[in-house]
């Protein structure tokens, strides 16, 4: 490390690391420089002009741009000079002149840079008499978003994110100088995963979202900071409502982990909060209906039917709750059975990699390797964040290598993609690991990094643990376990022998269950398992669902208990795929007579006398971590210390006993896209459409042996048929499709059995609503 | 629509001739102009695919550069130099001139898309103002009568090939400097006439 | 006065076929390239160059030895000669692609040897079809030969050229904005620093760019020597350079000459003396981005720093005459409305005020100018370039914004009168 440089800003010494741009070393020094273009999470480009600033120079005083200067040993700076202000106030002018006046409908009025600064350092009023330019008003982009070419101010921050950061730069300037505009090509939408961030660097109010559009002014905004539940990356987000409705949900950038980028599914999944079809009365099941009960009678009916009575009780767990309320789960099972049995909704559940002679790498790890390694379910498609951040780390020089046919979306930035000849349909390694061309290069001594996990439900866990010991025997490698749904980590931390689907379908029947909780899980709805589990808790005796939604799954209960959602209406806390725990915190009121999941628990066991004094999340987020040094514990006076602001990292190894061998057939490769069939996002309306289409991929080969030519094809099992769209994908095997089994209903199929397909005529659109 | 196989192979080996593929896209374009007299959206595919880079990113390069037109071109592109040289030896003119005779408007072009009008920045003549294009062919020392006469010929004759030389003698005066060699080739459509874009010909 | 032929000596011997390989050997070209390729080496070459003193022809005037020694080292190196010459009244550099390629030609050579480059590009503005296909025939040629290609003239050199159009865009002869059009990218500039081509140029790799007239110098400058050079022409200002004039004058065109006699001289003797008689009311001495000159400033010396002390450039070497019936409002508007047209748009006060500038100009010219007007047109100057002080102080990327404000604080500091009286005054009753 360099020691810093000392500048004089102002007639002011400061200090400042090396090589840091004027702007940024400004800013830590508390002196502030207007700016439209630069962004710190951006390459500078120096367009807009506002950041000038004047420095001493052999030839006198010279205007630079402070976001595209690096600060230099005795460096003299003026940032308020006469000649400073004159530029600024002149840029602003600049900027004004073909600005449209609409700010009193304009979504940034309120947080607007543009209007900010207008106020602080602009002219008064307008001495451009002139017609302004004109632009169709807003026009939309993608089913997400809408630009205003009006308002836009030429900043290039969203072309720079969209080429730089996500890597698919379909937004652009057309035509040159005064004419210049942002547009897309007309035949291509904006159609990224990560488009919302350009929403958010918008310094003014030309991109916008449908979710957002009109719905709020920023002075009657209440917001909160809290974490991301959607994938295991845990994001750190800001929450925005307004008379007690969530309205947004922005990025903040928090360095270790999303450094300020959501995922588009992170930002707008949330409209469900407000969703008519919540639960808001706990329901009892009468013959084949249910009908809105109370809680007493809800406590009573489990106190008869499953405290005093059944011993033989199992829990169904999703993923998507706080780490405080699993806790009280893990009480509460351990209260009604001797051997607590927790199944978490996940299909591709195994091992991992926790051994003592594995060390285990943090997301920053991944900029510091010289080497990253990946073999996995797609990133992009379920741990979006973490695919920004494979990409930064590229960027920043670290070679990328690719194991199997999932990672494609990564294709343009790695540096080595093994896939077909090299990895078997059923996802084994055919050859030997040192006979791989060029891999034992890429890893001999290096700094690795190698981020694991099934790419499948038929990979078996050897097939990765040969490669995990290859690097490791060969490199200095760090291992980040790829598991990505939810809060998995918290329940890694929380549970022991934890098991997944697959054990269940495998273990629990009405003869060793006669209990069944099934916590905010849709197994029916979302499982490869679907089937057989619907069979399952079809004949179980008490099914008691605890859920905000009536689905495949909680229909079947026998009693459901309405829950408030853990985002944005509970408190607890949220561990990340790098056992980095984090704050949820609590925004909205929860609706209706719904309660968090703590709360029920505690309610339930105190009416039914059992002793029992974890009644707030406070007492259970400490006993979360009674374990640990105090200051190291994550909990909330620790986590709310601005020092805690990135999360405390807290390992503790999972206990996991999952069985190796599928009976999935290795001609199917199935996967979840990041948009699909969640309940959660068919109720929040702008994303609903997103996940409809149903579609399967195969190489053409296999389309050909099947007969398809129409682009659609029926898909057969037994007397169950499903129509869909199909896509050729060469990457793939012969014979081997892949199915994302996120998609309506394509998981009811059992993949353990041939499923034909043949081509179909059909004309209609396959998208469900 | 779209590119034939020869119009590939050529495109091809025009970006063999640069270090990194995307150089080629300029030529690229120029030769999408040639094709259809404007860049299509259907050549930004074609050449998006051929650089590997997106539509959007062709068609922001081609939205720069004035020579590459979004909108379709007549047969004859004529652009009438209106910068300072010109401006004080009364281009205006020259540029009313050709205005009634094609009654045309700047970047407008007739039904039968023969002319396009155009008044354009500097051509690097103005030893020679005023001065105008045809198809990027250079016309030295035009007086509005020899515009009008130039544009009657085209109409009348309507020549595959433009030759900047044939055109000057017939209507050219004032030059900015001896031009000497008689050039024999000259452009074919709204592209310049260039040999590696097989845009040029030779006249017999 | 007398015009020193040098670079338009073989063009002018040989009128009929001086673009043709074999012409321009039979007149002893390639000569100097072929021994420095045998028996000369690379330094040789730079050492020529330093002691002629010649300064860059594309407008900057950058001493063109020291810049070859600014060449950062790289496996990769390229050289890029600019022929995108589009600054208002020059055509100089057409000439030499039209009539002389093979003397560029053998420039490039020599220069790509002395800097130890393997791959030049030519970018040639694209409007210049005819002098384009000229350069390409002479690149054909001289691969036929093997005076390009693998190990030329049976050196152990080898030396490919592309010439490459552009498509229309002023900017694009920024060096830095060539380089992106070169890179297949919108024409912008790039910001110096860090993007100095010598360090990170094509390719982000070092790259040489020169003007087509300064490396059409090399031949002559290895041939005849630096020294020779540089005593021709004045101290700054060596050897000869061509000038292209225009406007309202006799004997327009390219004019080679010794830099050091006046303007008034050239118009007089070689330009064959101002139309109709007329008197000058004001003139342009180095392209548009040049500020203007008054009439009564005619005997100011043709020198680099003789025009700088003047608060102007000899930049690109147009000289644009403009006599006493010249509308300098519109002749200003024209210059105003070209470079609005051409900023690439990048920075905000370009983008902006450069349209601005021309809307209110365009009121003015037409009898709607406001009297406050003046002052405001001023302002907006003053806020793309701080100070209206020569050199410019910028707001900008490049110089191309400040270059829209020479037409406007020359009009308004020589020539006044002949705004406000375009403006109407109210008329008292
Ligand atoms: C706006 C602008 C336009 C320019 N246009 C040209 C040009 O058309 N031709 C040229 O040779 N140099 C041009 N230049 C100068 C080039 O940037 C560069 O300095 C020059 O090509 C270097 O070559 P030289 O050292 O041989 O002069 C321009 C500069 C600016 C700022
Ligand atoms: S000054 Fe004008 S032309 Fe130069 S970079 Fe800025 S916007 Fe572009
Ligand atoms: S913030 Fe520096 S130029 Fe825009």
């Amino acid at each position: 490390m360099t020691d810093n440089v000392n500048i004089n800003v102002n007639g002011v010494e400061i200090q400042s690391e090396p090589n840091k741009l004027l702007i940024e070393a400004c800013e830590d020094s508390g002196i502030h420089i207007p700016r439209f273009c630069w962004h710190k999470r951006l390459d500078p480009v120096g367009m807009c002009r506002m950041c000038l600033v004047e420095i001493e120079t052999p030839r006198g005083k010279m205007l630079v741009p402070s976001c595209t200067t690096n600060v230099t040993e005795d460096m003299v700076v003026d940032t308020e000079s006469e000649t400073v202000k004159k530029a600024q106030e002149g840029v602003l002018e600049f900027l004004l002149i073909n600005h449209p006046l609409d700010c009193p409908i304009c979504d940034k009025a309120g947080e607007c840079p543009l209007q900010d600064q207008t106020m602080a350092y602009g002219p008064g009023e307008s001495r451009f008499i002139e017609e302004k330019r004109h632009f169709e008003k807003p026009i939309n982009i993608s089913e997400i978003i809408l630009l205003d070419r009006e308002r836009c101010i030429l900043c290039a921050r969203c072309t720079r994110f969209s080429d730089e950061i996500s890597g698919d730069p379909l937004i652009e300037f057309i035509q040159r100088g005064n004419k210049t505009q942002v547009n897309t090509f007309p035949n291509e939408p904006f159609k990224s995963y990560f488009s919302g961030n350009t929403v958010q660097i918008c310094p003014v109010g030309a991109l916008t979202s449908t979710s957002y559009r009109f719905k709020a002014r920023p002075w009657d905004l209440k917001s909160t900071t809290s974490t991301c539940t959607g994938c295991s990356v845990g994001c750190t987000i800001e929450l925005n409502s307004s008379q007690n409705k969530m309205l947004r949900i922005l990025g903040v950038d928090n360095e270790e982990v999303n450094q300020g980028w959501l995922c588009d599914k992170g930002r707008y999944n949330f409209e469900y909060l407000n969703s008519k079809n919540r639960i808001l009365n706990p329901l009892i099941r009468q013959n084949d209906s249910f009908s809105e009960t109370g809680f007493q009678e809800i406590y009573s009916y489990i106190k008869n039917n499953v405290i005093e009575q059944s011993k033989k009780v199992k829990f169904l767990m999703g993923t998507n709750i706080s780490n405080e309320d699993m806790l009280a789960y893990k009480y509460l099972s351990e209260t009604l059975s001797e051997e607590v049995e927790v199944y978490l909704n996940d299909d591709n559940l195994f091992e991992g990699f926790f051994s003592e002679d594995i060390s285990l790498g943090t997301i920053s790890d991944l900029n510091t390797s010289d080497t990253i390694i990946v073999w996995a379910e797609d990133i992009k498609e379920n741990l979006p964040v973490l695919y920004l951040r494979l990409r930064q780390a590229v960027k920043n020089g670290v070679k990328l290598v690719v194991f199997g046919p999932n990672n494609k979306t990564l294709e343009d930035v790695a540096t080595k993609i093994y896939g077909k000849g090299i990895i078997s349909e059923n996802l084994e390694i055919v050859e030997s690991l040192d006979q791989i061309d060029g891999l034992t290069e890429y890893i001999k001594d290096q700094k690795t990094f190698l981020v694991i996990g099934k790419s499948s439900p038929v990979q078996s866990s050897n097939s990765l643990e040969k490669l995990v010991n290859f690097v490791n025997e060969n490199s200095k490698m760090k291992l980040m376990n790829a598991f990505s749904s939810g809060n998995i980590y918290g329940a890694f931390q929380t549970f022991n022998n934890l098991k997944g689907t697959k054990e269940f379908v495998n273990h629990v029947n009405s003869k060793n269950t006669d209990t069944l909780f099934v916590i905010g899980a849709d197994p029916v709805g979302d499982s490869i398992y679907s089937t057989k589990i619907k069979e399952i808790i079809s004949d179980v005796q008490n099914v008691i669902s605890i859920d905000m939604f009536l689905h495949e799954t909680s229909e079947l209960a026998n009693c459901v208990i309405p829950t408030s959602a853990t985002l944005g209406e509970n408190v607890g806390t949220f561990t990340n795929i790098e056992f980095r725990t984090s704050r949820i915190d609590k925004l909205v009121p929860s609706p209706g007579k719904t309660l968090g999941d703590w709360e029920f628990v505690s309610n339930l066991l105190s009416f039914c006398e059992v002793d029992y004094q974890y009644h707030s999340v406070e007492a259970l987020n400490d006993a979360a971590y009674a374990s640990l040094e105090q200051n190291q514990k994550p909990i909330f006076d620790n986590l709310n210390k601005p020092s805690n602001f990135d999360g405390i990292l807290n390992y503790v190894k999972p206990n996991i006993s999952c069985t190796d061998e599928s009976d999935i057939k290795s001609s199917f490769l199935l996967g979840k896209k990041l948009y699909g069939d969640k309940v959660t996002q068919r109720n929040s309306e702008s994303i609903s459409m997103l996940g409809s289409r149903r579609y399967i991929e195969l190489n053409q080969n296999t389309a050909n042996s099947f007969k398809l030519d129409s682009g659609k094809c029926n898909m057969i099992q037994g007397d169950f048929e499903l129509t869909v769209d199909y896509f050729i994908n060469n990457d793939l095997d012969d014979g081997v499709v892949f199915v994302p089994t996120n998609r309506r209903d394509l998981n009811k199929f059992d993949f353990s059995k041939d499923i034909e397909f043949n081509p179909s005529q059909a004309k209609e659109s396959l998208n469900v609503t | 629509m779209t590119w034939d196989k020869d119009l590939l192979d050529k495109a091809n080996k025009i970006i063999e001739l640069y270090p990194q593929k995307r150089s080629a896209l300029g030529p690229l374009l120029h030769i999408a102009q040639n094709k259809d007299g404007y860049i299509s959206d259907d050549s930004v595919e074609v050449i998006s695919g051929l650089v590997g880079i997106t539509e959007v990113q062709v068609k922001s390069v081609a939205s720069f550069y004035s020579m590459y037109k979004q909108e379709p071109t007549g047969k004859y592109l004529i652009s009438v130099c209106k910068s300072i040289s010109c401006e004080i030896l009364d281009s205006k003119s020259v540029i009313d001139a050709v205005k009634d005779f094609t009654g045309l408007d700047n970047n407008e072009t007739d039904e039968e898309e023969l002319f396009t009008f155009e008044a354009v920045e500097c051509i690097g003549a103005c030893g020679g103002a005023p001065a105008v294009q045809v198809n990027y062919e250079t016309v030295e020392g035009l007086t509005p009568s020899n515009a009008i006469s130039l544009c009657q010929m085209l109409k009348d004759e309507q020549p595959e090939l433009v030759n900047a030389d044939i055109l000057q003698e017939k209507f050219g005066g004032v030059k900015s400097f001896d031009w000497a060699i008689k050039d024999t080739s000259g452009t074919i459509g709204t592209a310049p006439g260039f040999q590696t874009f097989d845009t040029d010909e030779v006249s017999k | 006065m007398k015009e020193t032929i040098l670079l338009t000596k073989h063009m002018r011997d040989n009128p009929s076929d001086s673009h043709l390989l074999n012409s321009y050997e039979k007149n002893g070209g390639y000569e100097v390239a072929k021994k420095i390729l045998k028996n000369g080496s690379p330094a040789d070459v730079l050492e020529e160059i330093k002691e002629s003193n010649i300064r860059g022809r594309g407008g900057a005037g950058f001493p063109t030895g020291t810049k070859w020694g600014m060449l950062v080292e790289d496996q990769e190196r390229y050289l890029v000669i600019n022929a995108d010459e589009s600054e208002p009244g020059t055509f100089k550099d057409r000439i030499l692609l039209e009539r002389d390629p093979h003397q560029l030609i053998e420039g490039i050579i020599l220069t790509c040897f002395s800097a130890n480059i393997k791959e030049a590009f030519i970018y040639i503005r694209g409007e210049y079809a005819k002098p384009a296909r000229r350069v390409q025939n002479a690149v054909e040629q001289a691969y036929e030969k093997n005076y390009l290609g693998k190990n030329i003239f049976g050196s152990d050199f080898s030396l490919d050229i592309v010439v490459h159009l552009g498509a229309g865009a002023y900017i694009c002869g920024e060096e830095t904005a060539l380089l992106n059009s070169l890179e297949g990218r919108r024409g912008e500039p790039r910001l110096k620093p860090p993007f100095y081509p010598a360090v990170k140029g094509l390719y982000m790799k070092p790259t040489l760019v020169n003007n087509v007239e300064t490396i059409s110098s090399v031949p002559w400058i290895v041939k005849n020597t630096g020294k020779e050079y540089n005593k021709l022409g004045v101290e700054g200002s060596t050897g000869t350079r061509i000038f292209s004039l225009s406007g309202h004058i006799n004997r327009p065109g390219n004019y080679e000459i010794e830099m050091g006699s006046s303007f008034g001289e050239f118009v007089e003797t070689l330009g064959g003396g101002v139309r109709n008689s007329k008197n000058i009311k004001a003139y342009i001495p180095g392209g548009a981005s040049a500020p203007w000159l008054r009439g009564d400033q005619l005997d100011i010396k043709m020198t680099i720093d003789d025009v700088a002390q003047n608060n102007s450039m000899l930049g690109s070497g147009a000289v644009v005459m403009m006599d006493e019936d010249t509308n300098l409002v519109s002749a200003a508007k024209s210059i105003v409305s070209f470079f609005a047209h051409e900023s690439c748009g990048q920075c905000t006060p370009c983008r902006e005020g450069t349209t601005w500038l021309e809307m209110i100009l365009e009121r003015v010219a037409s009898g709607r100018g406001k009297t406050s007007d003046i002052e405001l047109l001023l302002d907006i100057c003053d806020n793309i370039s701080p100070g209206l002080s020569w050199p410019p102080k910028m707001t900008t990327i490049c110089p191309l914004g400040p270059s829209a404000v020479s037409p406007i604080t020359s009009l308004m500091n020589n020539f006044r009168n002949e705004v406000e009286a375009l403006i109407p005054t109210k008329v008292k009753i």
